[in-house]
């Protein structure tokens, strides 16, 4: 599959997902052909005690594909990095399930979908949470940061995914655990670059 | 692509049933960073290889149910025996 974009080809993709996830930060009804919301959570099984602690505007932002938590536990005062965060439900989570001592930080490209993430956040008690603008391809921390990195719905969004993933390998300290839950192509790669660049976002 | 990126367990784990398109699946993958860097592996092998025959001549002469200095005497006698230069 083509990993390599010229600049504009990526500015464009970047725009797709820009307009999409701009909605999206509003709200994910109707954007997904899945369940959004709490119906999205319940259905990928999320933890019902961690979802209680939660307010029910925070958990209707929620548009995963997948229940990163269900790959392995995420024990307390560890470290993690939410890669693409979103509206920051699964950086929520990961806030509850670290408890005070532990650190979460959720990154995210668009300045509309951390804007709803702080807004999420003001809801609840945690102290424990930073959201930061940033790009997966150049993650904005030191080596053997995070024992954990999560990510849900969002490296297929990435144009570089190698260099994405060899971003999350620097992060993470010895023994780090990366659990993805993403949305992987089943049939043929579309030939052309600008069908390509035109679908990105879906 | 995760091996690629230097991950030793990857695993595609499930899929989820969350499909965004007829054509895609959402699907769980973990992966584990190993528990020593590249760096420290590199660090922690000897330097040439001689180092590493150091290595073994060090563990067969080091004080156990034999001395060392019987250890010694019996590696002379057995080369002298065969008809090596001690």
């Amino acid at each position: 599959m083509k990993t390599k974009f010229n600049s504009d080809e990526t500015k464009r993709i970047r725009e797709g997902i820009n307009e999409k996830y701009k909605r999206v930060a509003i709200s994910p009804e109707g954007n997904f052909n899945y369940p959004t919301g709490r119906a999205g959570l319940e259905g990928q099984e999320y933890d019902s005690e961690v979802l209680r602690a939660l307010p029910k505007d925070v958990l209707a932002s929620y548009c995963g594909v997948g229940n990163p938590f269900s790959l392995g536990p995420i024990n307390k005062d560890e470290a993690v990095l939410d890669i693409g965060c979103g509206t920051g439900v699964d950086t929520l989570v990961a806030a509850i399930m670290v408890g005070s001592e532990g650190q979460v930080t959720g990154i995210d490209l668009i300045p509309e979908m951390l804007k709803r993430a702080r807004t999420n956040l003001e809801k609840t008690s945690l102290q424990n949470v930073t959201f930061q603008e940033g790009s997966a391809e150049q993650l904005p921390f030191p080596n053997g940061t995070f024992d954990v990195v999560i990510s849900n719905g969002v490296f297929n969004l990435i144009p570089d995914k190698a260099k994405a993933l060899r971003e999350v390998f620097r992060v993470l300290k010895p023994s780090g655990r990366f659990l993805l839950a993403d949305q992987i192509l089943m049939g043929e790669t579309p030939a052309d670059t600008e069908s390509m660049v035109k679908n990105w976002a879906g | 692509m995760l091996k690629e990126a230097g991950f030793a367990d990857v695993e595609w784990v499930a899929e989820t049933g969350f499909n965004s398109s007829p054509v895609t699946k959402g699907v769980l993958f973990r992966a584990r960073k190993s528990a020593i860097s590249d760096v420290e592996r590199v660090e922690m092998e000897p330097k040439d290889p001689l180092s590493k025959y150091q290595e073994f001549f060090n563990e067969v002469y080091a004080e156990g149910a034999i001395d060392r200095k019987m250890k010694h005497l019996i590696a002379l006698g057995a080369s002298l025996a065969a008809g090596c230069d001690p």
